[in-house]
């Protein structure tokens, strides 16, 4: 960022994570879009993180083992 | 009403187990999506197995304090959370105040740049990143901004429910996930820059 004007860039980084929880503003919501129609340059990286938290989300999964359900299955109270 | 006390009991005594079973069952059903986040916010396999049998014979125990209605899986990770801090895992601080200069498209930039085609698609450009990358970047961020991360990115909980497990406030929820984000893809782009060696 240089000079005093906000870079239109700029301000759309910002606001990409709010964007993408949706929570943002109306007025703030529309500042992003209007930004997004005409910049290839930041529609790409908005797209990707919606990518990229996907692909997190998928990666770090790891599965619980049968072991493990078992032993929290034989945790229960027995009945009488 | 001609019930005896006798009889009382026994029903009473009959309605309390099949509470307890009901209970039981619904927490159980909900281990793979409580172990998914127990996993990520500790560093092995072993002590998120730990903790879930510890988390699972509390709740076992303690099931009369659970208010039916109210978010099972959120109660469940409300005792893992604590369980967690009282096993002193917890104690080193985040370093909240490092300064970050990166920011969101920081990742995407770094990983444009390693990419030999000129304006690649993000779809070329997501795959320059490995699982491994990934399990290993969110091991790196620090604990307070891991949890916002894995509770809400992976574990789908709102913030509102967020706040309540870690017992912190809705707004620093949002700022360690916020900032969160942004040392995770810090931590990725370090990861498949070094993996990528083309680098200039």
């Amino acid at each position: 960022m240089s000079g005093f004007a906000i870079d239109p860039c700029d301000q759309c980084e910002e606001l990409l994570q709010p964007f993408l929880d949706r929570d943002l503003s109306e007025e703030e919501r529309m500042i992003a879009e209007d930004h997004l129609t005409g910049c290839e340059y930041c529609r790409k990286r908005y797209r990707f993180e919606e990518q990229l938290r996907r692909f997190v989300r998928q990666a770090v999964v790891e599965p619980m083992s049968p072991e493990l359900k078992t032993k929290l299955a034989e945790l229960r109270t027995p009945l009488i | 009403m001609g019930e005896t006390a006798p009889e009382t009991d026994a029903r009473r005594l009959a309605e309390d187990a099949r509470d307890r079973v009901r209970f039981e069952e619904e927490a159980l059903e909900l281990a793979d999506q409580v172990y998914r986040v127990a996993r990520r916010m500790v560093s092995s396999r072993e002590e998120a197995e730990d903790l879930m049998q510890e988390t699972y014979a509390r709740a076992f125990r303690s099931w009369r304090s659970f208010q039916p209605g109210t978010n099972l899986r959120a109660w469940l990770l409300r005792i893992l959370t604590n369980l967690n801090i009282d096993r002193g895992r917890r104690v080193q601080r985040a370093p909240d105040m490092q300064p970050l200069e990166e920011g969101d498209y920081f990742l995407y930039n770094k990983l444009e740049e390693s990419t030999q085609a000129p304006n690649p698609d993000e779809e070329r450009v997501i795959e320059r990143l490995s699982q491994d990358d990934a399990v290993s970047a969110l091991s790196a961020v620090p604990h307070d901004f891991r949890d916002a991360i894995v509770l809400v990115d992976i574990g789908d909980f709102s913030y509102n429910d967020a706040a309540q497990i870690l017992d912190i406030p809705v707004g620093t929820v949002m700022s360690r996930l916020h900032r969160g984000r942004r040392i995770l893809k810090r931590e990725l782009a370090e990861r498949a820059v070094a993996d990528g060696g083309d680098v200039t």
